[in-house]
């Protein structure tokens, strides 16, 4: 009995009924691989790490070491520290390092080190997350650089540094989980121990020291830190702990899993829409049904179940079609996770966590269902059955009256006047175009945003041309100085400046010492953008980032102080300024050049520039690459590009599957909203057509509301993905170290292209769905 | 007088299922007269309706012919066909068969508004002319669930008449009044009548038939019987008369 309702239903309403299907059905594919992936995820990041063992804690250094001083460190805080171990990176320009046909890794922001295995801990791994064991004359490529140059084992590098030349055959990918991530600044090729003890004996590289430290598993990662700063130990690199590591590696999966869990909530809501108009309109017709039911004594709870069947049967049906089709869906998605994270994604966890979909979609739709039945409720039997007595009764207030009509043919003005007459039918059809404008709009705008030179205001430094980032090397401070004096007196050069940024003690807000990265310069050549206060302009001046300002950090507002400790002595600065910064962790701060450098500490050196008019940039870059080949010369769109890494090649993926989407959703809701509405509203149309008009008007009055509700729900949806999606974007990136992103709107793809790719699909889509059918008799709707 | 409508051997099929076919008019032969008010009686499921519909073009006849004003209209296109409705014919329902979401006036007003070269305030007046022929004038703004059946009613005479039709077709119009309601009703057509409209009614109520000249007879699908009588005067003919002469006509061919 149950079946023949289902199927006899699903015959009348054909498209209705398969288009809800395919909604629900693609909600429970999004859904369950968007869980599957983070199963996968959650997985995959606990294999990696147990096969890797990173460490706890790691202080980058570079120049003078001894490592006695460490190891009585470890023998002090043995309670903590489980164990100690350094590893020794040789750091190689990529302008060293050539491959393909004359190719070379020149123009990389990323920090390249030639090192053998750890023993202890902290190791890099295989694709197959087994322990690499690189022979002589072979080398293990970081992925992120097999990658970007799409190197293949089997190819070769060469490395040439001052006497020293020698090629390599790559042998296998390096999965580190320390600095897998793009925006992990440094990156480690693996090399056989002869190889790298002849590196170091023909001095072919900088040496810089990973002092890395394994805690026990109740091990006080921030006692350790304190006292590690407090020995004086050498720390003129960062300190880094071991879960920002995890962080980096997982954010970009991560961010993928929630835009399509995102996507999928938008589907299951559009579902339920879809369900909603099929009951206002099946219910329309079925009325005198269920009149005849209550009349003949049929309880409403049954009534309701004859409805509701369908929608669990399509539920069931679709999760479990849906269950078994995110399996296949997924691997769509997790292609980067496969390469970075895991290549075996065999757990089982993820069939369990995966069930979570349908299961939830099963839930929302049966409850949106009763949800809206109740609407059987107040329909009594005499009611039901009498339709005529329900016409009357509601009193509105008469509104576009046709003699008003100055400016639009009648058919459109009906056409019109009915979306304000009827809104509460066509604020289904209005609230999916604001929808897809959204998610056309709204990645188009965040991807813009990372590509504009405006960018690099939430990577705290101000808009300029060209920036010059010179390494930690023996002869930083003099290549500096050379860099300045002939930065002076270029004449291609409009402006420059300098600055150094040094790590510093600062007090935190328990009171104890704390590190902190200090930029210092004139930050009035090149000025950022500030989200409160001013960049620091004179002596005892500081302005902070947004995380470092925040409560997770220094717990400081505009004109509060700070306690910096420069060359052993105490020094109160006062905030004058908040700024957004996603470098570095987020935590960064900006003091006037009066702090003064902290020698022991300084991490780098960059000079920003801007070019005369006219002068060719690549030439420039070029040249002062060649002249300075420890340092990294980029231009700033190429730097962000770079430190953004893959986010931008997702952001356009999502930019082109948002647009897809979008047209899919727009093209197949209008299609059934149009036949809703023009089934629905089958006796008035019959009625103008019994009065002269022809099928071509009744086309015009339907397609100037439709026309108009897309038209508004386009305007909305851009104003929306304007103001609510930069509020949204901020509150996502506010963790990175952005509060306040100001998307970029490109006014000819925001304000035509979009909406015009819009208007011309649907608007095909509703000339073709407009269709008023002629064929059969006028009488047997009209006398109906 | 010229004929305004004629139809012969026409026949209408509806198709009940694969092997089901109904067979409603069988082979109607019929003229209509310009200003002439004809009705149409017979029992339910004779077809009376059905001859409405098929001669008025709204629906399409299986086999035959029908003209109007010598025109063949059983072969026109959709859109050749709305212009005559539009221009030369007017509805009256049952149901009423009003738009919703116009007033009562936007409703008379429409079918004029239509066609491009409309004179806006020319409808206007013409619509607030009908309405106030019609007594109905001070519920010109109203929506339609502000109207009683008899007034709603008179607005759909209004909204047929807005054109100017030749013709105005009836498919019992007072199907759904009292009988209060159903004189007035009649008292206007008459009027209209009067004036030069030819109008054609299917109605079962022997005394709307009365205020016709001829009435038609169906019964299965046939046309039966006919009955001529003098165009009524309400000031010279006894309307009882009438209704008896016609109930006894109705009784003699087996109503």
């Amino acid at each position: 009995m149950f079946l023949k309702i289902v199927k006899n239903d699903f015959l009348r309403n054909k498209i209705v009924t398969t288009t809800v299907f395919v909604f629900i059905t693609l909600a429970v594919i999004l859904a369950g691989s968007a869980i599957n992936n983070i199963a996968n995820l959650i997985q995959g990041m606990s294999d990696l790490q147990k096969s890797a063992v990173p460490a706890d804690i790691t202080v980058m250094h570079a120049g003078e070491y001894e490592q006695a001083e460490i190891d009585q460190f470890t023998e002090k805080y043995s309670d903590h520290i489980e164990t100690q171990e350094t590893m020794i990176l040789q750091n190689i320009d990529g302008s060293n390092i050539h491959f393909g046909q004359s190719q070379t890794m020149a123009g990389t922001i990323q920090d390249i080190s030639f090192v053998v295995q750890n023993k202890k801990f902290d190791f890099i791994l295989d694709l197959y997350n087994e322990k690499l064991n690189v022979k002589e004359g072979f080398v293990a490529v970081p992925i992120y650089f097999m990658q970007q140059h799409d190197l293949k084992i089997g190819e070769t590098i060469t490395v040439k540094s001052g006497g020293y030349e020698k090629e390599f055959v790559i042998s296998d990918h390096a999965r580190d989980f320390e600095m897998n991530s793009s925006l992990t600044s440094s990156k480690r090729f693996v090399i056989n121990q002869n190889d790298y003890d002849e590196m170091i004996e023909m001095n072919a590289a900088e040496l810089e020291y990973l002092i890395e430290f394994k805690l026990f598993e109740n091990g006080d990662s921030a006692a350790v830190q304190s006292a590690y700063i407090e020995a004086g130990l050498p720390a003129n690199g960062p300190m880094i702990e071991g879960k920002i590591f995890t962080m980096f590696n997982a954010m970009s999966d991560m961010a993928v899993a929630i835009v399509i869990i995102f996507i999928s909530i938008l589907l299951i809501v559009i579902a339920s829409l879809c369900i909603r108009l099929t009951f206002l309109a099946t219910i329309d017709e079925d009325i005198r049904e269920i009149g005849v039911m209550k009349a003949i004594g049929i309880s409403k709870t049954d009534i309701k179940k004859v409805y509701l069947n369908k929608y669990r049967f399509i539920s069931v049906a679709a999760g479990i079609i849906g269950y078994l089709l995110s399996f296949a869906a997924v691997n769509l998605l997790n292609g980067n996770m496969r390469l970075y994270i895991s290549s075996d994604l065999s757990g089982s966890l993820k069939y369990v966590l995966s069930l979570i979909a349908p299961l939830l979609v099963y839930f929302l739709v049966v409850m949106y269902c009763q949800q809206v039945l109740k609407r059987i409720d107040k329909i009594s039997a005499v009611e039901a059955l009498r339709s005529d007595i329900m016409k009357h009764g509601k009193i509105r207030k008469y509104s576009f009256p046709l003699l008003k009509n100055k400016f639009f043919s009648t058919n459109i003005y009906i056409g019109l006047s009915d979306v304000w007459k009827r809104f509460k039918l066509y604020r289904l059809l209005f609230v999916i175009f604001i929808v897809c404008t959204f998610i056309v709009i709204l990645p188009l705008n965040i991807y813009n945003t990372m590509n504009s030179p405006e960018f690099s205001t939430y990577m705290g430094i101000g808009k300029h041309d060209m920036r010059i980032d010179l390494r930690r090397t023996d002869s930083i401070t003099e290549d500096f100085n050379r860099l300045q004096n002939e930065l002076q007196n270029d004449s291609d050069i409009e402006k420059y400046a300098a600055y150094i940024t040094s790590s510093y003690q600062v007090k935190n807000a328990e009171g104890s010492w704390d590190f902190i990265n200090i930029e210092i310069g004139d930050f009035s050549v090149f000025p950022l953008k500030y989200l409160e206060g001013k960049a620091p302009e004179g002596k005892g001046e500081i302005s902070l980032s947004f995380a470092n300002a925040s409560k997770d950090g220094l717990n400081k507002k505009v004109g509060d102080e700070v306690t910096v400790m420069v060359g052993g002595e105490e020094q109160t600065l006062s905030v004058t300024g908040i700024y957004q910064d996603i470098t570095n962790g987020g935590k960064t701060a900006k003091a006037h050049t009066s702090l003064g450098v902290n020698e022991e500490a300084v991490l780098w050196y960059i000079v920003s520039m801007d070019l005369v008019q006219g002068v060719d940039k690549h030439m420039k870059m070029e040249y002062y690459q060649n002249a300075y080949d420890s340092a990294q010369v980029n231009d700033i769109k190429e730097y962000t590009v770079q430190t953004l890494g893959n986010i931008i090649d997702q952001m356009s993926t999502i930019v082109i599957g948002g647009i897809a989407i979008a047209l899919i959703i727009a093209v197949l809701i209008t299609a059934l909203f149009l036949r809703m509405l023009l089934s629905k509203d089958m006796s008035q149309i019959a009625i103008m057509r019994s009065v002269g008009l022809t099928s071509k008007h009744i086309k015009q009055q339907y397609m100037a509301g439709t026309m108009m509700v897309l038209i508004l729900g386009i305007i909305v949806g851009v104003l929306a993905s304007n103001f609510l999606g930069e509020f949204l974007v901020s509150m996502a990136m506010s963790s990175m170290g952005a509060a306040k992103i100001e998307l970029v709107n490109v006014a000819w793809q925001t304000w035509l292209l979009c909406p015009l790719a819009l208007i011309i699909v649907v608007g095909y889509t509703i000339s073709v769905c407009c269709k008023v059918t002629v064929d059969d008799d006028l009488s047997v709707v009209l006398r109906s | 007088m010229s004929k305004i409508l004629e139809a012969r051997s026409m026949n209408k099929k509806v198709k009940l299922g694969k092997d089901n076919e109904l067979h409603i008019l069988k082979d109607i032969n019929l003229e209509v007269e310009k200003g002439e008010f004809v009705s149409v009686m017979g029992p339910s499921g004779s077809g009376k309706s059905t001859l409405l519909y098929n001669i008025s073009g709204m629906d399409r006849i299986t086999s035959g012919s029908v003209k109007f004003k010598e025109r063949e209209i059983s072969s026109l296109k959709e859109e050749e066909l709305a212009k005559i409705r539009l221009e030369s014919m007017g509805f009256i329902f049952q149901d009423i068969n009003l738009l919703k979401n116009l007033s009562l006036i936007d409703n008379v007003m429409f079918p004029s508004l239509v066609s491009k070269e409309a004179d806006k305030s020319a409808v206007y007046q013409k619509a607030k002319e009908l309405l106030k022929m019609t007594g109905i004038e001070k519920l010109a703004h109203n929506n339609i669930t502000q109207g009683s059946g008899g007034q709603l009613q008179r607005v759909g005479i209004c909204r047929a008449l807005i054109n100017n039709p030749d013709i105005i077709f009836g498919d019992e119009p007072t199907g759904a009044l009292d009988s209060k309601s159903t004189e007035e009703i009649m008292a206007i057509l008459a009027e209209i009548n009067k004036k030069g409209t030819t109008i054609m009614l299917v109605t079962h109520d022997v005394k709307v038939a009365a205020k016709t000249e001829r009435i038609l007879f169906m019964v299965d699908g046939n046309l039966v019987a006919q009955k001529k009588m003098q165009k009524y005067d309400a000031q010279l003919d006894d309307i009882k008369e009438r209704e008896e002469s016609i109930m006894k006509w109705l009784v003699e061919n087996g109503f």
